[in-house]
């Protein structure tokens, strides 16, 4: 997960928590840290090597912005076979159209509602972290 | 009458000439017989003369060669021994001879002389009408608006109109004899050689020129020149016609200025669109974060500390989740306004049927558990933004939804009224809680609400898009209504 807003994080968190799957999120706090864990390096180049499962995106983030790490990854060989999920507060189709060109998998508009969220959230994380079949050379806990 | 008068002049003048020939000799013979009576000798030969002299002087070579041999005749039957006959003896031949030959002369003398006059005469007549038809072409050139002006070879001006009196202040006789270049302190566009090198090769020259007045003034003339050659091609003169576009230039260059501003304006615009989009986005991102904080935590908190919350407290929560819903959704309206304003519209041919459909099926969430009569007309196609008429008419729908919520049976009529053929006039009716016609005025203002919050729900922004909606596309929107009676909302859109 990139998310730069604590809150957002915490919250988010005590949505997976109920499906237990808040243990198995990493959560980065720019676009550059999650550039960092993707690649393996700075403080992550002792991580293994293997892709996550899922990559939840926050668009509007600091240093690096999360439309940028979207084209980063999907124009990496390697990185690209991640599905990610673009989470964002903004309803700007312009944000929805650049992402899509891009490449995203999916494009979430993060309700106000509570309920909504928590929903969307647990959605995410069940279909992404659960159901769905993960590309080879995925971290699977 | 077959012959006009002047068809019968010629040979009557002629007859007349003729005869007076004939007076003449008879006058003169009369005389030379009186005086050879009165025993004057030796001048009938010199009256025979006199008589030929008048002749030819005055009625032309014809009569005068008639008189001649009527006087040679005369003279020998009247002078010349023996006397009576025509009969010339030897010894007056010489004498004879001398008189022909010396009327002769005479005769050719006067002819010649006659001739020489008539043409002058001719050549004068021809000068007259040449002079008169200059005259009237230079009148001509003084009738004229254009300034125009001839030069010679040293540019020493020959011919100055009146447009060039009027335009620069100096009278032809002021101008004449001075060099046009320096009178008028003329500032070329290009070196005077170089124009002077295409005058002499094309015989024309075009272009702008700035000169000064006799008052001191400048002004910017379009220039035309053209040159006058001789026979032999070599350049005498040279025409120059001058338009004032001083007034034309001034304005060109406030165009320019007042375009120069616009651009600036238009950049400075576009900046404060800019400006405003990022603030929109901004507000997109940053105000819904805290709202979904607090919602999120209200909700985390009620939860886990449902056991310790009495009632007031579940209702203070309760409270404070549906405000932030509220804001939320006042936040996303005010968005989806502001982005109408921004975006730009892309219009193509867009079948309405299709649109009302959509617009009902995306409402029709709302409305399980009701019962609704829809009547929904065909409708034509119209040219507009797609997405943007979507937006209007799944606003306009969803009012009626709501506003019809009382009703046991609710109506809502979907149709076209009568629209022109540049046109399409949509309305949508419903029986619902309708509005007094006094605030009609207000129903498009955005935040403008005519019911309670607590009677029916909402931001105050859905009829103020769809206005400006309506009017990003040349159309008008209004509405009729009565309190109670339900309400109908038109909105007008360019026909396809």
């Amino acid at each position: 997960m990139v998310e730069d807003d604590p809150k957002d994080v915490e919250l988010s968190l005590s949505a997976l928590e109920e499906y237990n799957l808040a243990n198995e999120v990493i959560v980065t706090r720019d676009g550059e840290e999650a550039l960092d864990y993707l690649y393996c390096r700075g403080k992550y180049k002792d991580r293994s090597s293997d892709n996550p499962a899922v990559l939840l995106l926050d668009l509007k983030l600091p240093k690096v912005d999360g439309l940028e790490v979207l084209r980063q990854v999907k124009s990496d060989e390697k990185l690209k076979i991640i599905p990610v999920v673009v989470l964002t507060s903004s309803h700007e189709e312009k944000d929805m159209v650049a992402s899509y060109k891009l490449g995203v998998n999916a494009y979430v508009v993060k309700p106000v509602d509570f309920h909504e969220f928590v929903n969307a959230i647990k959605e995410l994380g069940v279909f992404w972290a659960v159901i769905n079949a993960a590309p080879p050379g995925s971290v699977r806990k | 009458m077959g012959l006009s008068n002047a068809d019968l002049r010629k040979p009557l003048r002629a007859v007349k000439s003729y005869a007076l020939a004939l007076l003449y000799v008879a006058i003169a013979l009369g005389t030379a017989l009186f005086l050879a009576s009165q025993n004057f000798q030796g001048v009938e030969f010199p009256v025979f003369l006199v008589a030929i002299s008048i002749t030819v002087w005055y009625e032309g070579t014809g009569p005068a060669i008639l008189a001649l041999v009527l006087s040679s005749l005369a003279f020998n039957y009247y002078f010349t021994e023996p006397l009576h006959t025509f009969y010339v003896t030897r010894s007056d031949l010489p004498y004879y001879a001398m008189f022909i030959l010396f009327a002769s002369l005479l005769t050719w003398f006067s002819a010649v002389r006659r001739r020489v006059e008539r043409d002058l005469r001719q050549s004068r007549d021809e000068l007259e009408k040449e002079v008169a038809v200059r005259t009237q072409q230079a009148n001509l050139l003084n009738l004229t608006h254009d300034t125009i002006f001839v030069r010679d070879v040293s540019d020493i001006i020959t011919y100055w109109n009146r447009g060039a009196q009027e335009m620069y202040g100096w009278t032809p006789e002021e101008a004449i004899g001075r060099c046009s270049h320096s009178l008028l302190q003329t500032v070329f566009p290009a070196s005077l050689d170089d124009i002077s090198a295409q005058l002499a090769q094309t015989g024309r020259w075009e272009g702008e020129l700035r000169h000064v007045k006799a008052d001191g003034t400048g002004v910017v003339v379009s220039s035309r020149w053209s040159l006058q050659r001789d026979e032999k091609g070599h350049p005498v003169a040279t025409m120059e016609t001058n338009n004032d576009i001083t007034e034309r230039k001034r304005r060109e260059e406030e165009v320019r200025n007042l375009n120069q501003e616009l651009g600036h304006r238009s950049s400075e615009l576009e900046a404060a669109n800019k400006e405003l989009e990022a603030f929109a986005y901004s507000v997109s991102h940053d105000l819904r974060a805290p709202l979904r904080h607090m919602v999120g935590y209200a909700e985390l908190l009620s939860k886990n500390a449902s056991s310790v919350l009495n009632d007031k407290g579940h209702r203070y929560m309760a409270m404070i989740l549906e405000a932030a819903k509220r804001m939320g959704n006042l936040i996303d309206d005010l968005l989806a306004f502001s982005r109408i304003g921004r975006a730009e519209a892309q219009k193509t041919i867009v079948n309405l049927d299709q649109l009302v459909k959509e617009a009902v099926s995306e409402v029709r969430q709302e409305t399980s558990g009701r019962s609704i009569e829809w009547k929904i007309e065909n409708l034509p196609q119209c040219y507009g933004d797609r997405s943007m008429l979507r937006l209007v008419l799944v606003n306009l729908v969803s009012n009626a939804v709501k506003f019809t919520r009382e009703r046991t049976r609710a109506e809502i009529e979907i149709g076209c009224a009568a629209g022109s053929k540049r046109e399409v006039e949509v309305f949508v009716r419903d029986n619902g809680a309708g509005f007094d016609m006094k605030y009609v005025g207000k129903l498009f203002g955005v935040f403008q609400r005519l019911h309670h919050a607590d009677a029916f729900e909402g931001t105050g922004i859905g009829l103020a898009t769809v206005q400006r909606v309506i009017h990003r596309h040349g159309g008008k929107v209004r509405a009729e209504g009565q309190v109670d009676q339900g309400a109908t909302f038109y909105f007008s859109v360019p026909a396809a």
